[in-house]
């Protein structure tokens, strides 16, 4: 059993992805919320944040902050570097940081929701049909 | 394993020339071109880390690009066809909570009694200094506090604002109506060193003021964003048309210099009382100009 567990890890990981693929966009928003930043920073701070677990492709990003942008949720501006290219940097706007509030409350509802349903037979509650019925 | 691309400039220059590679038959607009300069600092960023990392420059800089994919396909992530999904307005309306009602109402009622007490002080005069202090007092805080409650509000086009910058706002307010004041005190006689004590709180909300408007992102909801640019879409003539600007500028010049030289031979011969009209005269044909000139019917 454990090893057949060991043996799925890959397409559990794919399952993880495509599950927060749909969560790109606020996850971007959540780096922004601190500080401003630039697109390779983003990147690695999501890396980072999961440990290096998992990244979200760099094309991805690059068409989340466009999306972001023409929603008004990030504003961009170029940085002052000579060396290497300037960088361009995002800020969340409030629109963003409400978006984000808002997904995220929604978020936490989910979890729970999910959470309550998926382990519903190890928990058993208060109306748990009586044996022999 | 060889690196046949490690040139004089070393990585540094590799990695512009495999992002000038891999941008090559690409069609070049000004999105486009900035695009590649954002790709183009992140790259440089990433070359440092895996340089960092004990990769020799050509290497890292292949490595770089490679991890970017194909740049066809990032073009076309980053420009979607854009069509989003439409609700129409009325049924993203937001109604104002009960609450917020209830509380503006009483905070207004506040307010206008404060006011009430200012209006007997300057029409009766028996209320004492202390009275009108707490009057103005009054009228500032339910100012103030119905300002920052509005803008913590979210309404069918705006999300709410963060509560600091709300309270920002109307410590804004507070200060400035306070300071008003103060200057309404020195008039009614109580001295300069009211008209002092109010000039400094009224330069402190325009100087808070001014760094809130100044710092101020969007806050609009996307709907709305979209349909500022549809609107900015229709309005643009003048940027399509710089003859139209110029002939609409020379236009309004015109326009003013005759109303204003009416006003002034009326009023010199007719009086006061019938001169105005050249000036009304003047905004009327000012508003049929623009509504003739930026809205060009369609062909």
């Amino acid at each position: 059993m454990v090893e057949n567990i060991r043996d799925d890890s890959s397409s559990v990981d794919v399952l993880a992805a495509d599950l927060l693929r749909g969560h790109t966009d606020t996850i971007v928003l959540a780096m922004l919320r601190r500080d401003d930043s630039y697109g390779f920073e983003i990147f690695k701070r999501i890396r980072d944040a999961t440990g290096g677990r998992h990244e979200i492709k760099e094309a991805t990003l690059y068409a989340t902050y466009r999306r972001l942008m023409k929603d008004g949720l990030i504003e961009a501006y170029w940085g002052d570097e000579s060396q290497g290219g300037r960088r361009k940097y995002y800020r969340i706007t409030d629109a963003g940081r409400a978006v984000y509030r808002r997904n995220m409350a929604a978020w936490a509802l989910t979890r729970d929701l999910i959470d309550s349903l998926l382990e519903a037979d190890r928990s058993p509650g208060p109306h748990d049909p009586a044996p022999g019925r | 394993m060889t690196i046949p691309n490690d040139t004089v400039g070393g990585s540094g220059m590799d990695i512009h020339r495999l992002l000038d590679e891999a941008f090559a038959g690409v069609e070049m607009t000004p999105e486009r071109q900035d695009l590649k300069e954002e790709v183009r600092a992140n790259l440089v960023a990433r070359v440092a880390e895996l340089s960092a990392g004990g990769l020799s420059g050509g290497a890292a800089a292949r490595r770089a690009i490679e991890e970017l994919g194909d740049v066809h396909t990032m073009i076309d992530g980053a420009e979607p066809a854009g069509a989003a999904a439409a609700t129409a307005p009325w049924q993203r309306r937001v109604r104002p909570r009960p609450d917020f009602v209830l509380r503006t109402v009483v905070l207004s009622a506040a307010g206008a009694a404060g006011l009430a007490v200012l209006a007997l002080a300057a029409a009766v005069g028996d209320v004492p200094l202390g009275g009108e202090i707490a009057a103005g007092l009054a009228i500032a805080a339910t100012a103030g506090a119905v300002t920052a409650d509005t803008l913590r509000q979210e309404t069918t086009g705006n999300h709410p604002m963060p509560a600091e910058r709300a309270a920002a706002y109307g410590i804004g307010v507070v200060l400035a109506v306070a300071g008003l004041g103060g200057g309404w005190l020195y008039l009614r006689g109580d001295g300069l060193g009211w008209l002092i004590g109010g000039v400094a709180p009224v330069l402190a909300a325009v100087g808070l003021l001014s760094y809130l408007g100044a710092t101020q992102t969007n806050r609009h909801k996307e709907w709305v964003v979209r349909m500022n640019e549809s609107h900015a879409a229709v309005g643009d003539r003048f940027t399509e048309d710089p003859a139209a600007a110029a002939r609409f500028g020379v236009y309004t010049v015109v326009t003013w210099l005759v109303a204003v030289a009416g006003f002034v031979v009326l009023t010199l011969t007719v009086g006061w009382a019938w001169s105005w009209l050249a000036l009304v005269a003047g905004m009327v044909v000012m508003m049929l100009m623009i509504a003739r000139m930026m809205f060009v019917p369609r062909p």
